[in-house]
């Protein structure tokens, strides 16, 4: 990734979208500190944060790749060791936790688990230890259609209540519908910065939105 | 987790699980549990044997060796575990923080070094002088060269090893690998029977295994997009069938029955090798998956010891259990 420049707002639910090995899931994991950055600036609430990947671990939930969940453990263990007791993780989720289907997994074994169910313990794992910053890479894929639309819905809950939340997003529709502000972006660069006018007229016609983005990205990457 | 666990000990907690967890699938029938115990019984007496007979001296110099490759190999376990944590796990704020890291590397490293202590009690206490500060060395060592070695950038590295491994598993490797051994084997009959019977030997083994390289994320792929077992072996087995199918009728028409017998002896060994493999990484983690086939391993060459008659049904008896646990990983897509 190079000369990224962003800033998202408390209690917005932010955008990125781009072509394949654009460097959305890098960045994402490094916001999270996964990853360590190569240099310049990143500021959590006013702090810098950018060479400690420790305090970006902590102030960010984030949803674990779904592949890598331990085979060995149950739903209820994953998401006990990310907010503790069940009750509190629970409460911490609040629709989610229904939009999520998180009962029926809680004594199911990770290895027994289907892809979308991964997923579903994956993005519960993100909000178990109450973060108010939540970062997802494509949460929506593998998940059924009613299962999309849910936790689209619960997601949009949570950010009307007060959360901050940075998905990675291949879906163009999603993003004019669900986001507030977006990045797009092509060849590790920012192609393009979609502000919440642009998301809301985009979200009105989403068709000529849909057909606008496809051309940027096409004669970004060349394709 | 317990209400007084700490928030510093998660680390260790979630791996423990997990250790505890698969032990637990892996021996859930009484069978199981009685083969292990079995197998244990016997490694520890093997092992006891081997250090009480020999002078002190002599077995010294290999407890500290062993100490220090177990020590070395615990270390790599333990950096890799922490990376994991640190980039794909849970409990990744834990991992990244040094005083936990600390706790983490000193629980497990107390984990190792209590076992390693049993053994060398078992086998030889006065040892044990020897084998723990060994096992802190060889632990020592890794942890300074990981602390030393700078990451690499994933994109800018080159990744010979994996246009290599590809092309071991296509057919043409094998037939090279064939043509490799059969023109050793010229060069070896010159040098007597006994020579060309340990090259054979040797080098058909060493061949086989490069031919059967297993990838258990390509394992992991394969099951959940729908393929079974079967497909999923014959895929990694690509190179090692011309190579085994060249190598036999060639090795008995030019050096006779005994090369050729090894020659197939062996590549059957390997394939069984590799059919275990492919069925363990369907069901588990790769570092689990390799302990649970060296395990069944063991079981093989006891049965091959012992009562080699029933080698091969105990064989067709593991690879049977473990397919029939891992067929309901396949088509978990959605």
């Amino acid at each position: 990734m190079r000369a990224v420049d962003l800033t998202v707002a408390q209690g917005s639910w932010f955008g990125f979208i781009g072509a394949n090995g654009s460097g959305k899931t890098s960045l994402l994991r490094a916001l999270a500190g996964r990853l360590p950055f190569a240099g310049g600036s990143c500021r959590v609430g006013g702090e810098e944060l950018v060479g400690d990947r420790a305090a970006r671990a902590l102030r960010f939930g984030f949803a674990p790749p779904p592949d890598k969940l331990p085979d060995s453990l149950r739903g209820r263990d994953v998401l006990e060791f990310t907010g503790g007791k069940m009750e509190e993780v629970r409460s911490r989720m609040g629709s989610l936790y229904v939009a999520l289907g998180v009962a029926p997994l809680l004594d199911r074994w990770i290895g027994d688990c289907s892809a979308g169910m991964r997923q579903r313990i994956a993005i519960a794992a993100a909000f178990a230890g109450g973060h108010s910053l939540v970062i997802l890479d494509e949460p929506f894929n593998w998940l059924d259609p009613v299962a999309a639309f849910d936790l689209r819905r619960a997601l949009r809950e949570r950010v009307d209540g007060g959360l901050t939340l940075m998905t990675a997003l291949h879906d163009l529709n999603t993003l004019a519908a669900a986001c507030d502000a977006g990045l797009m972006f092509a060849d590790g660069k920012v192609a393009m910065t979609l502000s919440e006018d642009m998301l809301q007229t985009a979200a009105r016609t989403p068709q000529a939105f849909e057909r606008q983005m496809i051309d940027i990205l096409r004669s970004e990457t060349g394709g | 987790m317990g209400a007084s666990e700490t928030r510093r000990d998660r680390l260790f907690h979630h791996d423990w699980r997990i250790a505890v967890n698969s032990a637990r699938a892996t021996f859930a029938g009484w069978q199981d549990r009685l083969i292990a115990g079995t197998m244990l019984l016997i490694a520890m007496t093997v092992v006891r044997s081997w250090f009480t007979d020999p002078p002190w001296r002599i077995a010294a110099w290999v407890a500290l060796g062993a100490g220090i490759v177990v020590g070395m190999v615990a270390g790599r376990l333990v950096a890799a575990r922490l990376r994991f944590h640190g980039s794909d796990g849970l409990l990744a704020a834990e991992a990244l923080q040094s005083l936990t890291r600390r706790r983490y590397m000193a629980a497990s490293h107390g984990a190792g070094i209590a076992v390693l202590a049993a053994t060398t009690l078992i086998a030889r206490p006065s040892l044990l002088i020897i084998s723990a500060p060994a096992y802190l060395a060889g632990a020592f060592a890794v942890h300074m060269i990981t602390n030393l070695a700078r990451p690499v950038p994933a994109i800018r590295k080159a990744r010979p090893g994996w246009t290599v491994r590809r092309w071991l598993r296509q057919p043409g490797a094998g037939i090279v690998a064939a043509m490799i051994l059969l023109l050793s084997l010229l060069w070896a009959n010159t040098l007597g029977t006994n020579a060309l019977i340990a090259v054979v030997g040797i080098e058909v083994i060493l061949l086989a295994l490069t031919l059967t390289l297993v990838d258990d994320s390509v394992v992991r792929f394969m099951t959940i997009a729908g393929h079974g077992a079967r497909a999923i072996v014959l895929h990694h087995a690509q190179s090692l069938l011309p190579f085994t199918g060249l190598a036999v009728p060639i090795c008995l028409v030019a050096f006779g029955p005994v090369a050729a017998g090894i020659v197939a002896a062996a590549s059957i060994a390997t394939l069984l090798l590799l059919a275990a493999r492919v069925l363990a990484y369907r069901l588990y983690g790769k570092r689990f998956a390799d302990l649970l086939v060296s395990i069944h391993a063991g079981v093989l060459l006891l049965a091959g010891y012992a009562a080699p008659i029933a080698l091969p049904f105990v064989a067709i008896a593991i690879l049977w259990q473990l397919q029939r646990r891992g067929a309901a990983k396949t088509w978990l897509l959605a």
